[in-house]
């Protein structure tokens, strides 16, 4: 899987450059803005860019422009963004209804390697990457009559798993569960909130975050 | 001293002219002329001599003075022509119709003096042409056959006769009268028409003594028309149109002069003025004196020696117009130092007495008015600082922010990240303590990350910085205690403006949890009319004050220093809404 680096610092960009490669993946170029994202992606079609938020001239939204544009312009590639402080109102804004190809995760989220190269991988196959402050933010907000009092514990952390973008499989890694319970935990789940069976995992997930910012 | 000498000369000469001129018409008593009529012609004339050495005298600069002792001269000249000497003749026959010339010119440079105007100089210019070109065409042409009109029977020899043709002499006595009294009369009347209805209030107020002038050229036209085309002139206008010229053209050298030094007569309103000032706040000095000074478009501007500029009352600094056609600018001094300047309509510049006896009735007051510019000058600059220092301090936790986010958490990721490399590449072949130590060392580097990422956000929020203010209210909504709505959406703005929205949401919001009771709030933000307006109320128990200690003071202040104001209305049980606007370029 090819990918393209945006990060203006260099020591974090080739720190990121090294894990990507020992996960197997093919540095297709690294850039320290966005003029040379734009210009990179052009020339090397990568399956998947990872995009700091803040870089040069202004250190403030550079990096969540040029995805909203990148996102645009190549709807078939995934964008993930590092950002300093993750909200949720942020990843709704910047997603935009489009969650399909769309990484948002704390910088920080780089130290966990396994799973971030799982997320990075999950991008670029098209699916989605929502960090767990921001589900965890969606989930605990105040709500009148809230149906996910209704949730058993366990069902949250399916829950929020799969607001992150996870698919069975990959709940079923993280919580150390057979598929077959997974699959009983998500219907017990959809059921409970009222939401129609989703039948891919795009579909299950801009269903969970529709429920969730509603 | 030069200047007196001529005008004593030029005032006995037309002195010692008027009573020959007397004589000469005497002498030549018919066609219509009786001795009154003499008499009175050259009484106009003198008038126009009286006016125009009073005149001069007071307005030395101003041309108008020389300009009606010329038409003396040349209204008596109109009647020396009368003279049967063939020399005489020539002469004043040359020069006797100068005279309408010399009004219209004295109407229209009323009352600065000079002809500015492109289109009144073009018709100055013909006119004078058509008054000495054809009584100079006609005395080349004119034998002593013929009479011509206005004159006794008797005839006169011209010098310039080149060839007798009467008839031709005859077709440029009725074009002239064709010309002058009609086309060029009516044109005058238009142009002074068209320089009322263009004038300034205050000018239209000074203008009225030309409108003497008009009444003039009227009457005069209609009258030496009718003289000229009838042979028998309907008696009524014989009678009566003679006086009332005359009449006329008293009025009009008269009017002139009471137009001209009319400030010497206003004396009255600027008395009225000292009084008035004494009761007057420094306010609204302006007023009186645009009351004083008959100029409704009066601006005053007060000197400030440490800007070493104008401003107005204010305190804010104003740029003086150019003195020029449209404004006038009089600078007013105290003790040698610049107090202030009056802004005013052109028409004043005529009329210095007037401004100076009004600038010395108001000097105190304007010394009042002007010390209270400064003050409000120097409020303005305080604002200013205060603006300048908490943009400064806005500017310097955005800055700290960014360098918290963009250098030392970046490296620290970096580093955390080496470090578990190192881990990862070691695995099961080093020393298990120096894997532990690998493993807790990552670790509390991560940690050190998050702390670090707590302490920016404390400082200044990132996500106002990456998200912008939209983004951040929805997250302060995500966060608060009781259900928000949010309603914004905004585009970027200026920094300082979304940190001053930001915080007085952020603010209000602590109270709605603190303070209010309420089981709701809502956020709205939107840009009116170039003002940001931040409002968030809920539906609590209300109650909340600016000086209640509920840090809503301190929220003023900062929207204050920005140029912008905040409201709270909180009525005992009827929910709070803080309300700020903040002026916004966009």
């Amino acid at each position: 899987m090819r990918v393209v680096i945006a990060e203006d610092s260099a020591l974090l960009r080739e720190g990121l450059a090294r894990i990507l490669a020992e996960g197997d993946f093919e540095v297709a170029g690294q850039c320290a803005n966005a003029d040379e994202l734009h210009d990179v992606v052009r020339r090397r079609r990568p399956n998947v860019a990872v995009v700091d938020v803040r870089m040069p001239p202004t250190h403030t939204d550079e990096g969540a422009r040029a995805a909203r544009e990148l996102r645009e312009k190549y709807p078939e590639m995934g964008v993930l963004l590092l950002s300093q402080v993750v909200e949720a109102a942020h990843a709704l804004a910047l997603f935009s209804e489009r969650p399909e190809g769309f990484g948002y995760l704390l910088k920080d989220r780089v130290l966990e390697i396994d799973d971030f190269l799982e997320a990075v991988r999950r991008v670029g196959r098209g699916g989605t990457a929502i960090d767990p402050d921001v589900i965890a933010q969606l989930l605990g907000r105040p709500r009148e009559d809230d149906p996910l009092a209704e949730l058993t514990p366990r069902e949250r952390e399916v829950l929020a798993l799969m607001a992150e973008g996870l698919s069975n499989r990959g709940i079923c890694g993280r919580l150390f569960l057979s598929p077959k319970t997974v699959e009983a935990h998500v219907k017990s789940i959809f059921m409970k909130l009222g939401l129609m069976p989703a039948p891919d995992d795009h579909r299950r997930v801009l269903a969970v975050l529709a429920f969730l910012r509603s | 001293m030069h200047a007196r000498y001529l005008r004593l000369l030029l005032a006995l000469g037309g002195i010692v002219l008027g009573l020959v001129a007397y004589n000469v018409q005497v002498d030549n008593l018919g066609a219509g002329t009786t001795t009154n009529r003499a008499a009175a012609g050259v009484i106009a004339a003198w008038s126009f001599l009286a006016a125009g050495m009073a005149v001069w005298s007071k307005r030395p600069g101003n041309w108008l003075g020389p300009l009606m002792v010329a038409t003396c001269f040349a209204l008596l000249a109109r009647q020396l022509r009368y003279s049967h000497d063939a020399l005489a003749f020539t002469v004043f026959f040359a020069l006797g119709e100068l005279g309408f010339a010399l009004i219209a010119h004295s109407a229209l440079a009323y009352p600065s003096g000079r002809i500015t105007d492109r289109s009144e100089r073009r018709f100055l210019e013909v006119t004078y042409a058509t008054v000495l070109v054809f009584p100079l065409a006609i005395l080349l042409v004119h034998d002593q056959g013929v009479r011509l009109r206005y004159f006794d029977p008797y005839p006169r020899r011209s010098i310039l006769l080149i060839s007798g043709q009467d008839g031709l002499a005859g077709f440029l006595e009725d074009s002239y009268a064709v010309i002058a009294y009609g086309a060029l009369a009516a044109l005058f009347i238009f142009l002074v028409a068209r320089r009322l209805k263009r004038a300034t209030p205050r000018a239209r107020w000074v203008l009225t003594p030309v409108l003497v002038g008009v009444v003039v050229a009227a009457l005069w036209a209609v009258y030496n028309s009718v003289v000229a085309f009838s042979t028998r002139p309907p008696t009524f206008v014989a009678r009566n149109v003679f006086w009332w010229q005359i009449v006329g053209l008293i009025a009009l050298p008269v009017a002139l002069f009471f137009g001209l030094i009319r400030s010497r007569l206003a004396h009255a309103d600027v008395g009225d003025l000292v009084l008035r000032l004494e009761r007057t706040p420094p306010g609204e000095i302006r007023g009186a004196l645009a009351e004083a000074l008959h100029d409704p478009t009066l601006e005053v501007a007060f000197w400030l020696s440490e800007r070493a500029g104008y401003v107005d009352a204010d305190g804010l600094p104003i740029e003086l117009p150019q003195d020029g056609h449209d404004r006038a600018v009089t600078y007013l001094e105290h003790d040698d130092e610049p107090l202030a300047a009056l802004i005013h309509d052109p028409t004043l510049r005529y009329e210095p007495e007037l401004i100076d006896a009004a600038a010395a009735a108001a000097r105190l007051a304007l010394e009042n008015a002007r010390l209270q510019a400064e003050l409000q000058a120097q409020l303005v600059k305080v604002k200013e600082s205060r603006a300048r220092i908490v943009a400064a301090g806005d500017e310097q936790r955005r800055r700290i922010e960014r360098d918290l986010h963009d250098g030392a958490q970046q490296r620290l990721v970096a580093l955390a990240l080496d470090l578990k490399r190192a881990q990862g590449n070691l695995e099961g072949r080093a020393d298990p303590d120096v894997e532990r130590l690998l493993a807790a060392s990552a670790e509390e580097v991560k940690v050190a990350v998050e702390e670090l990422r707590e302490l920016a956000s404390g400082i200044h929020p990132g996500i106002l910085t990456q998200g912008g203010l939209s983004v951040a209210l929805a997250a302060l909504a995500n966060k608060a205690p009781v259900p928000v709505t949010v309603d914004a959406t905004l585009d970027r703005l200026q920094p300082e403006i979304e940190s001053t929205a930001y915080f007085v949401a952020s603010e209000a919001l602590t109270n709605v949890a603190k303070h209010a009771h309420a089981s709701s709030a809502s956020i709205r933000a939107c840009v009116e009319n170039g003002k940001l307006v931040i409002e968030v109320s809920d539906n609590g128990v209300g109650g909340a004050a600016a000086d209640g200690g509920t840090g809503l003071r301190g929220l003023a202040d900062r929207v204050e220093a920005q140029g912008g104001r905040l409201r709270i209305e909180s009525p005992a049980g009827g929910g709070t809404r803080v309300r700020g606007e903040i002026p916004c370029a966009l």
